[in-house]
Protein backbone atom coordinates (compact mmCIF):
# COMPACT_ATOMS: atom_id res chain seq x y z
CA UNK A 1 0.00 0.00 0.00
CA UNK A 2 1.07 3.43 -1.21
CA UNK A 3 1.55 6.59 0.94
CA UNK A 4 -1.54 8.43 -1.03
CA UNK A 5 -4.27 5.55 -0.49
CA UNK A 6 -3.03 5.48 3.43
CA UNK A 7 -3.64 8.86 3.42
CA UNK A 8 -7.06 8.50 2.18
CA UNK A 9 -8.07 5.52 4.64
CA UNK A 10 -6.89 7.76 7.57
CA UNK A 11 -8.96 10.93 5.62
CA UNK A 12 -12.18 8.52 5.59
CA UNK A 13 -11.49 6.78 9.24
CA UNK A 14 -11.43 10.51 10.63
CA UNK A 15 -14.40 11.28 8.75
CA UNK A 16 -16.26 7.79 10.42
CA UNK A 17 -15.19 9.00 13.58
CA UNK A 18 -16.50 12.46 13.26
CA UNK A 19 -19.77 10.52 11.86
CA UNK A 20 -20.18 8.66 15.31
CA UNK A 21 -19.36 11.46 17.41
CA UNK A 22 -21.78 13.77 15.60
CA UNK A 23 -24.31 11.04 16.36
CA UNK A 24 -23.82 9.90 19.97
CA UNK A 25 -22.33 13.48 21.46
CA UNK A 26 -25.46 14.59 21.90
CA UNK A 27 -26.70 11.50 23.87
CA UNK A 28 -23.49 11.82 26.34
CA UNK A 29 -24.09 15.99 26.26
CA UNK A 30 -27.72 15.24 26.91
CA UNK A 31 -26.86 12.85 30.01
CA UNK A 32 -24.51 15.29 30.83
CA UNK A 33 -26.63 18.50 31.07
CA UNK A 34 -30.29 17.75 31.68
CA UNK A 35 -31.92 17.45 34.53
CA UNK A 36 -32.18 13.60 35.69
CA UNK A 37 -36.05 14.16 36.83
CA UNK A 38 -38.67 16.04 37.07
CA UNK A 39 -40.36 17.09 40.76
CA UNK A 40 -43.06 14.50 41.34
CA UNK A 41 -46.56 15.09 43.53
CA UNK A 42 -48.31 11.82 42.43
CA UNK A 43 -45.31 9.71 40.48
CA UNK A 44 -47.54 10.41 36.77
CA UNK A 45 -44.94 11.50 34.22
CA UNK A 46 -44.77 8.35 32.66
CA UNK A 47 -48.43 8.37 32.42
CA UNK A 48 -49.24 8.25 28.78
CA UNK A 49 -52.38 10.59 28.21
CA UNK A 50 -51.38 13.81 28.32
CA UNK A 51 -54.54 15.44 29.34
CA UNK A 52 -54.14 14.72 32.93
CA UNK A 53 -56.93 11.81 33.59
CA UNK A 54 -56.47 8.52 34.13
CA UNK A 55 -57.33 6.59 31.17
CA UNK A 56 -60.03 3.82 30.83
CA UNK A 57 -58.17 0.42 30.34
CA UNK A 58 -54.66 -0.53 28.26
CA UNK A 59 -53.92 1.32 24.38
CA UNK A 60 -53.13 -3.04 23.88
CA UNK A 61 -56.35 -4.13 23.24
CA UNK A 62 -57.65 -6.60 20.87
CA UNK A 63 -58.68 -4.07 17.43
CA UNK A 64 -61.23 -5.10 15.07
CA UNK A 65 -59.91 -5.34 11.21
CA UNK A 66 -63.46 -5.14 10.15
CA UNK A 67 -62.35 -4.02 6.64
CA UNK A 68 -60.77 -7.37 5.67
CA UNK A 69 -63.99 -8.46 3.71
CA UNK A 70 -63.21 -5.57 1.57
CA UNK A 71 -59.34 -6.37 1.08
CA UNK A 72 -60.92 -10.24 0.70
CA UNK A 73 -63.38 -9.14 -2.01
CA UNK A 74 -60.32 -7.30 -3.71
CA UNK A 75 -58.33 -9.83 -4.47
CA UNK A 76 -60.99 -12.02 -5.50
CA UNK A 77 -62.09 -9.98 -7.94
CA UNK A 78 -59.54 -7.54 -9.25
CA UNK A 79 -56.21 -9.00 -8.09
CA UNK A 80 -58.01 -12.05 -9.67
CA UNK A 81 -58.35 -10.85 -13.25
CA UNK A 82 -54.94 -9.05 -13.27
CA UNK A 83 -53.30 -12.48 -13.50
CA UNK A 84 -55.56 -13.63 -15.70
CA UNK A 85 -54.52 -11.20 -18.10
CA UNK A 86 -51.36 -12.94 -19.38
CA UNK A 87 -53.38 -15.89 -19.16
CA UNK A 88 -55.63 -14.70 -21.91
CA UNK A 89 -52.85 -13.56 -24.21
CA UNK A 90 -52.04 -17.09 -24.82
CA UNK A 91 -55.60 -18.74 -24.34
CA UNK A 92 -56.07 -19.31 -27.90
CA UNK A 93 -52.25 -20.41 -29.23
CA UNK A 94 -51.75 -24.36 -29.86
CA UNK A 95 -49.14 -24.75 -26.90
CA UNK A 96 -51.79 -23.84 -24.56
CA UNK A 97 -52.16 -27.39 -22.99
CA UNK A 98 -55.32 -29.21 -20.60
CA UNK A 99 -52.40 -28.58 -18.05
CA UNK A 100 -52.21 -25.67 -18.08
CA UNK A 101 -55.95 -25.16 -18.06
CA UNK A 102 -56.32 -27.40 -15.07
CA UNK A 103 -53.77 -25.00 -13.66
CA UNK A 104 -55.63 -22.15 -14.36
CA UNK A 105 -59.25 -23.89 -12.97
CA UNK A 106 -56.91 -24.60 -9.57
CA UNK A 107 -56.01 -20.89 -9.74
CA UNK A 108 -59.17 -19.77 -10.09
CA UNK A 109 -61.27 -22.40 -7.70
CA UNK A 110 -59.26 -21.60 -5.05
CA UNK A 111 -59.79 -17.65 -5.25
CA UNK A 112 -63.33 -18.00 -5.76
CA UNK A 113 -63.60 -19.91 -2.32
CA UNK A 114 -63.49 -16.26 -1.18
CA UNK A 115 -66.41 -14.93 -2.58
CA UNK A 116 -67.89 -18.01 -0.85
CA UNK A 117 -66.68 -17.08 2.24
CA UNK A 118 -67.12 -13.41 1.65
CA UNK A 119 -70.97 -14.67 0.58
CA UNK A 120 -71.43 -16.56 3.66
CA UNK A 121 -70.72 -13.92 5.76
CA UNK A 122 -72.96 -11.93 4.17
CA UNK A 123 -71.00 -9.43 2.50
CA UNK A 124 -73.31 -8.85 -0.36
CA UNK A 125 -76.65 -8.18 1.66
CA UNK A 126 -77.84 -4.87 1.71
CA UNK A 127 -79.48 -4.07 4.45
CA UNK A 128 -80.57 -0.84 5.88
CA UNK A 129 -79.18 0.25 9.27
CA UNK A 130 -82.00 -0.48 11.24
CA UNK A 131 -80.82 2.16 13.65
CA UNK A 132 -80.85 5.07 11.56
CA UNK A 133 -83.07 7.41 11.02
CA UNK A 134 -83.29 7.50 7.58
CA UNK A 135 -84.71 3.82 7.65
CA UNK B 1 -52.83 16.38 53.48
CA UNK B 2 -50.11 15.15 52.82
CA UNK B 3 -46.46 16.30 53.46
CA UNK B 4 -44.13 19.15 51.55
CA UNK B 5 -41.07 16.53 51.05
CA UNK B 6 -37.56 18.39 51.59
CA UNK B 7 -37.70 21.42 48.95
CA UNK B 8 -33.58 21.32 48.87
CA UNK B 9 -33.29 17.81 48.43
CA UNK B 10 -36.11 17.71 45.55
CA UNK B 11 -33.58 20.55 43.75
CA UNK B 12 -30.78 18.88 44.63
CA UNK B 13 -32.24 15.53 42.77
CA UNK B 14 -33.42 17.29 39.66
CA UNK B 15 -30.05 19.14 39.04
CA UNK B 16 -27.72 18.02 36.37
CA UNK B 17 -24.69 16.01 36.69
CA UNK B 18 -22.13 18.70 35.45
CA UNK B 19 -23.02 22.45 35.71
CA UNK B 20 -21.44 25.88 33.97
CA UNK B 21 -21.81 29.14 35.77
CA UNK B 22 -21.99 30.54 32.02
CA UNK B 23 -23.70 28.05 30.24
CA UNK B 24 -26.73 28.41 33.22
CA UNK B 25 -26.73 32.13 32.57
CA UNK B 26 -27.11 31.47 28.59
CA UNK B 27 -29.78 28.74 29.19
CA UNK B 28 -31.30 31.01 31.71
CA UNK B 29 -31.67 33.95 29.30
CA UNK B 30 -32.91 31.47 26.94
CA UNK B 31 -35.66 29.98 28.89
CA UNK B 32 -36.64 33.64 29.99
CA UNK B 33 -36.85 34.73 26.68
CA UNK B 34 -39.32 32.16 25.26
CA UNK B 35 -41.21 30.51 28.02
CA UNK B 36 -44.21 28.04 27.37
CA UNK B 37 -46.87 27.95 29.02
CA UNK B 38 -49.40 24.73 29.19
CA UNK B 39 -52.50 25.58 27.64
CA UNK B 40 -54.92 25.10 31.08
CA UNK B 41 -57.33 27.21 32.60
CA UNK B 42 -59.74 26.17 35.23
CA UNK B 43 -62.05 28.98 35.94
CA UNK B 44 -62.72 32.66 35.16
CA UNK B 45 -59.07 33.16 35.56
CA UNK B 46 -58.22 31.33 32.43
CA UNK B 47 -60.56 34.17 30.67
CA UNK B 48 -58.00 36.66 31.80
CA UNK B 49 -55.33 34.26 30.72
CA UNK B 50 -56.99 34.02 26.87
CA UNK B 51 -57.47 37.76 26.75
CA UNK B 52 -52.97 38.36 27.84
CA UNK B 53 -52.83 35.91 24.83
CA UNK B 54 -54.67 37.79 22.33
CA UNK B 55 -53.83 40.67 20.17
CA UNK B 56 -54.81 43.09 22.51
CA UNK B 57 -52.48 42.84 25.31
CA UNK B 58 -50.12 40.58 23.02
CA UNK B 59 -48.16 38.15 25.37
CA UNK B 60 -46.48 37.35 22.31
CA UNK B 61 -44.29 40.36 22.54
CA UNK B 62 -42.67 38.68 26.08
CA UNK B 63 -42.09 35.49 24.09
CA UNK B 64 -44.51 33.51 26.12
CA UNK B 65 -47.44 33.27 23.88
CA UNK B 66 -46.87 29.50 22.95
CA UNK B 67 -49.31 27.79 24.90
CA UNK B 68 -48.72 24.34 24.51
CA UNK B 69 -51.35 21.50 24.76
CA UNK B 70 -48.97 18.80 26.18
CA UNK B 71 -47.39 19.11 29.67
CA UNK B 72 -44.23 17.68 28.24
CA UNK B 73 -43.80 20.39 26.11
CA UNK B 74 -44.70 23.18 28.30
CA UNK B 75 -42.08 25.34 30.46
CA UNK B 76 -44.53 27.14 33.33
CA UNK B 77 -47.77 25.54 34.02
CA UNK B 78 -50.17 28.90 34.41
CA UNK B 79 -53.00 27.49 37.26
CA UNK B 80 -55.80 29.95 36.28
CA UNK B 81 -58.78 29.35 38.43
CA UNK B 82 -60.55 27.55 40.72
CA UNK B 83 -58.61 23.88 42.05
CA UNK B 84 -61.43 21.67 43.17
CA UNK B 85 -60.51 18.87 44.71
CA UNK B 86 -62.04 16.65 42.57
CA UNK B 87 -59.60 18.65 39.60
CA UNK B 88 -56.50 18.22 42.09
CA UNK B 89 -55.63 14.66 40.66
CA UNK B 90 -55.60 15.88 37.67
CA UNK B 91 -53.50 18.99 37.60
CA UNK B 92 -50.95 17.13 39.80
CA UNK B 93 -50.80 14.67 37.31
CA UNK B 94 -49.71 17.57 34.22
CA UNK B 95 -46.97 19.30 36.88
CA UNK B 96 -45.43 15.57 37.43
CA UNK B 97 -46.03 15.18 33.50
CA UNK B 98 -44.08 18.79 32.86
CA UNK B 99 -40.28 18.17 32.52
CA UNK B 100 -37.78 19.81 33.99
CA UNK B 101 -36.77 23.13 34.33
CA UNK B 102 -40.65 23.73 35.24
CA UNK B 103 -42.05 26.59 36.61
CA UNK B 104 -45.63 27.02 38.38
CA UNK B 105 -47.31 30.64 38.63
CA UNK B 106 -50.52 30.63 40.91
CA UNK B 107 -52.71 33.14 38.69
CA UNK B 108 -55.77 34.95 41.15
CA UNK B 109 -57.13 34.38 44.65
CA UNK B 110 -58.36 31.09 44.06
CA UNK B 111 -54.90 29.63 43.26
CA UNK B 112 -53.58 31.48 46.19
CA UNK B 113 -55.39 30.77 48.95
CA UNK B 114 -58.99 29.75 47.79
CA UNK B 115 -59.92 33.09 47.43
CA UNK B 116 -63.69 33.47 47.76
CA UNK B 117 -64.18 29.63 48.52
CA UNK B 118 -62.70 29.54 52.08
CA UNK B 119 -65.28 29.34 54.77
CA UNK B 120 -65.75 27.43 57.96
CA UNK B 121 -67.05 23.74 56.79
CA UNK B 122 -65.99 24.10 52.71
CA UNK B 123 -65.18 20.82 51.63
CA UNK B 124 -64.85 20.99 47.74
CA UNK B 125 -62.27 23.48 47.28
CA UNK B 126 -58.21 22.98 47.58
CA UNK B 127 -57.43 26.19 49.75
CA UNK B 128 -54.17 27.39 47.28
CA UNK B 129 -52.63 26.02 44.58
CA UNK B 130 -48.80 25.48 46.65
CA UNK B 131 -50.93 22.76 48.62
CA UNK B 132 -50.42 20.94 46.24
CA UNK B 133 -46.71 21.99 44.42
CA UNK B 134 -44.29 24.41 45.01
CA UNK B 135 -45.21 27.91 43.10
CA UNK B 136 -42.98 30.50 41.66
CA UNK B 137 -45.43 33.37 41.37
CA UNK B 138 -47.89 34.61 42.70
CA UNK B 139 -50.52 37.10 41.10
CA UNK B 140 -53.20 38.52 43.52
CA UNK B 141 -56.45 39.66 41.63
CA UNK B 142 -59.63 38.22 41.33
CA UNK B 143 -59.45 37.83 38.42
CA UNK B 144 -55.95 39.44 37.64
CA UNK B 145 -55.82 42.02 34.70
CA UNK B 146 -54.04 40.83 31.74
CA UNK B 147 -51.41 43.30 32.82
CA UNK B 148 -51.03 41.44 35.90
CA UNK B 149 -50.61 38.10 33.98
CA UNK B 150 -47.40 39.95 31.80
CA UNK B 151 -46.12 41.24 35.07
CA UNK B 152 -46.79 37.80 36.83
CA UNK B 153 -44.34 36.45 33.49
CA UNK B 154 -41.93 39.44 34.08
CA UNK B 155 -41.42 38.70 37.61
CA UNK B 156 -40.56 34.90 36.92
CA UNK B 157 -38.08 36.03 33.91
CA UNK B 158 -36.62 37.98 36.43
CA UNK B 159 -36.71 34.90 38.57
CA UNK B 160 -34.64 33.06 35.77
CA UNK B 161 -32.16 35.65 34.66
CA UNK B 162 -31.45 37.67 38.07
CA UNK B 163 -32.03 40.94 36.05
CA UNK B 164 -35.56 42.77 34.90
CA UNK B 165 -35.40 43.32 31.06
CA UNK B 166 -38.18 45.30 30.82
CA UNK B 167 -38.79 48.86 32.84
CA UNK B 168 -40.70 48.60 35.70
CA UNK B 169 -44.54 50.49 35.56
CA UNK B 170 -45.23 53.10 38.33
CA UNK B 171 -48.65 52.38 39.23
CA UNK B 172 -50.83 55.59 39.37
Amino acid sequence: MDDTSCGELIYLFAFGLAGLGFALGPFAVVYLLAPRQTRQTAHKTRQAIECGMDPIGDAWIRYSAVYYLYALIFVAFAVDVLYLIPVALVYNEPRFGMRDFAELALFVGILSLVIVYAWRKGIFEWKRNPTSPNS
Amino acid sequence: METQPDLAQLVKDCSPILRFGLLDDWLGLARANSLWPLTFGLACCAIEMMAAGASRFDLARFGAEVFRPSPRQADVMIVAGTINKKMAPAVKTLYDQMLEPKWVIAMGNCAISGGPFVFPGQYAVVEGVDKLFPVDVFIPGCPPRPEALIEGILQLEEKLTGKRRWPKVKPE
